[in-house]
């Protein structure tokens, strides 16, 4: 069977177009009511049908504005910068002499770098001496007395450009990309040049070095604890509901807690039918349409709803992705490259913040960063700052929106993907879903 | 319509430990939808606990009570069995409510 | 939720102003009053008022569980626990909340003074706690940091 395939794509893919229908028609007998959409063929390996010619996120794709607690999303665009599907053009970047001393405003030279206005401001990384506001990061070096080992021609130009001095630097270059201009940044030079004096903290916890580490001892799955827990309710609700043509979820897939034990830990997989990635998400969205003919976008409630059932139906299960194909090899290294592309206005790839070879367990302002590992078993997960579940797409979409750079629709390849990168990246974690999550 | 509520009463001692989640947006005033406009005012103004049919907790909330609204409290002298009923209800008048028995500890 | 509900919202307005209702009827008991310029005061002075607080002493036996450091303003998880004989009820009040009243509970027929709920906290601040028992007033509170997140949210 696999042999013809190969050999014979399309006459082995009608061959098994027939045999399914055979097998769905005798198993079920009203399928024939609304049609579904057609359906790619089996492929040798996996037999669930999708629907594989539209997109599975709304069209056409437009940034999230808020969330239902009322966050907003930054609705730059920032098309000028890398995304994780398009290396842009680098702007100039320097670096430019400054062979008399720098001149600015110390005072507004302060404000400017704490500014969170501007890319979370200095502080999201570096402590700045007795005025630095509250809960600095620690990412970067304390600044406190930086006005004592350096020039001004240096100061200027490692705000403007950083990689001009460092190649190993995670510190977005605010003068290259436009996010100070060169007056603005002369002004924080003027401000760093007055940081003399090393600096003691009289709250441990104020201080990024002795600050206590958050420790989550929430029960996810409490639901008088969890919202998300009523996304779990209404995905086994959402199982039951007829479709278009009148069938449900259940219609085909009578005893799901027995039959997908251990389905979404084998999850995501590469789809050959697709060339791509697919997520949890993105096949409820395509086994839909070509089943029960139901429109289950991607990061709908009902999608969500339904990946928490599947997700919380394999807890327990470790995540066990197939790596074996050649299209699942290729992704795996496909998204390494991807999590290690430098995107968007703040120029960082994903492994500036969360490996531990570069500056996972800092601080970025308030916020401890946490490595890759640990970190997928518990999507869909209840936000509780944001006041949403979200699923992996959504949070790769916030992360790429934190850093400046444009998101990419939930279905995209690359996120894909970067998805395959991380469940190979954390083989072995229990599923534990729903999730709970700041 | 009832919106969905969790509870969850149990002994701890000689008291009925009660814990409810209830699902509802607590809207501030304050925030705008994906098209811009304000969503108006919208939360839980009065909830109210009975243990075997008799008030044990009145409470009047804010809007700054957490969007999806946890209570907990405790009923000493509650046994198992015991019934225990949660309402709300809100500034447009929606109402709710769900009820539960005390379970052994 | 209907088209009237959202109707009979907008009526309600934006601005925290809700409707004032004198006598709720929930399921089958009565609720208090609601307490509206309790929790239209602006300050926690004059919040402290409306609940007929005057000159609360502080009291080692209210006790606060709530984060040092809370992940974030939307939901902040606040437990009082008041020891005092006969507490009739406890208020919890956010000191820097632009409205800072945020719930008063009151207890009856076996009901301990105890309460857990969550806050929304605009800012790091002080939780103050006013507990009510025969008739007089008592105060905790405990200082709570709201996280400053790292570039986004």
């Amino acid at each position: 069977m696999t042999s013809r395939l190969m050999q014979n794509p399309l006459g082995a893919a009608m061959a098994c177009t027939r045999l399914l229908i055979t097998m769905t028609a005798f198993a079920i007998t009203s399928m024939a009511a609304v049609a579904a959409e057609p359906a790619a063929a089996a492929s040798a390996k996996h037999s669930a049908p999708l629907e594989i010619k539209r997109p599975a996120s709304p069209q056409p794709w437009h940034r999230y504005k808020v969330d239902s607690q009322g966050s907003s999303w930054p609705q730059g665009d920032w098309n000028a910068y890398s995304t994780l599907a398009r290396i842009a053009t680098a702007p100039p970047n320097g670096p430019l002499h400054y062979t008399t001393p720098i001149e600015g405003d110390p005072a507004l030279g302060r404000q400017l770098a704490f500014d969170r206005a501007r890319g979370g401001s200095c502080v999201a990384c570096h402590v700045f001496g007795k005025e630095t506001p509250a809960q600095p990061g620690n990412v970067g070096p304390d600044l406190s007395s930086v006005g004592t080992r350096h020039g001004d021609d240096w100061l200027f130009n490692y705000i403007y450009d950083p990689r001009n001095l460092n190649k190993d630097t995670i510190m977005p270059p605010w003068g290259a990309h436009k996010i100070y201009s060169v007056a603005e940044i002369k002004h924080i030079v003027a401000f760093l040049k007055t940081l003399k004096e090393p600096y003691t903290f009289k709250d441990p916890q104020e201080d990024p070095a002795t600050r206590s580490v958050p420790k989550d001892t929430r029960d996810n799955l409490d639901p008088t604890e969890n919202p998300a827990m009523f996304g779990l309710d209404r995905g086994k609700e959402a199982f039951k509901r007829a479709g278009m043509n009148g069938k449900s979820c259940a219609s085909c897939h009578s005893s799901p807690e027995t039959a997908f034990k251990t389905w979404a830990a084998r999850m995501p997989r590469y789809e050959p039918r697709l060339n791509k990635i697919l997520g949890v998400e993105e096949f409820i969205a395509r086994h839909a349409r070509a089943t029960t003919g139901g429109e289950i976008l991607m990061q709908s409630d009902d999608n969500i709803a339904l990946s928490i059932y599947l997700h919380n139906i394999a807890n327990g299960a470790p995540i066990n992705p197939d790596l074996s194909s050649a299209g699942a090899k290729q992704a795996v290294a496909s998204g390494q490259q991807l999590m290690r592309r430098k995107i968007g206005q703040l120029n960082m790839a994903c492994i500036d913040c969360h490996t531990r070879e570069r500056h996972a367990f800092k601080w970025a302002r308030g916020q401890y960063l946490v490595e890759f590992k640990g970190t997928v078993a518990h999507f869909p997960t209840w936000r509780t700052s944001r006041g949403d579940i979200w699923d992996i797409r959504k949070r790769f979409q916030w992360c790429n929106v934190s850093v400046r750079a444009n998101e990419l629709p939930p279905d995209a390849k690359e996120y894909g993907d970067i998805e395959m990168a991380l469940a190979a990246l954390n083989k072995g974690a229990k599923i534990n879903a729903p999730g709970m999550r700041h | 319509m009832a919106e969905p509520m969790k509870i969850r009463a149990k002994m701890e001692g000689d008291a009925a430990d009660v814990k409810v989640l209830m699902s509802h947006p607590m809207e501030t005033g304050q925030r705008k939808n994906e098209k811009g406009e304000l969503v108006p005012v919208h939360f839980i103004q009065s909830v109210i606990a009975t243990h075997n049919g008799k008030t044990v907790l009145d409470a009047q909330w804010s809007q700054a009570i957490a969007r999806n609204p946890f209570l907990g409290f405790r009923v000493k002298g509650a046994k198992p069995g015991d019934k225990i009923t949660i309402s709300w209800i809100d500034n447009a008048g929606d109402k709710s409510s769900i009820d539960t028995t005390v379970a052994a500890s | 939720m209907n088209r009237s509900r959202r109707a009979f919202l907008k009526l309600a307005g934006t601005t925290g102003l809700a409707l004032s209702i004198g006598l709720i009827r929930v399921g089958q008991a009565i609720a208090a009053v609601w307490n509206k310029t309790g929790f239209e005061s602006k300050v926690t002075a004059d919040a402290l008022k409306t609940l007929g607080v005057s000159g609360a002493a502080p009291n080692k036996d209210i006790v606060i569980t709530a984060p040092d450091i809370a992940e974030n303003g939307a939901q902040v998880p606040v437990t009082v626990t008041s020891k005092i004989p006969n507490t009739q009820s406890i208020s919890v009040i956010a000191d820097k909340n632009p409205f800072p009243l945020t719930s008063t509970f009151d207890f009856s027929n076996g009901a301990e003074g105890y309460v857990s709920t969550k806050i929304k906290m605009g800012q790091t601040s002080n939780v103050i706690a006013v507990v009510k028992a025969d008739g007089k007033f008592f105060t905790a509170s405990k200082e709570v940091k709201v996280t400053i997140g790292g570039c986004g949210g």
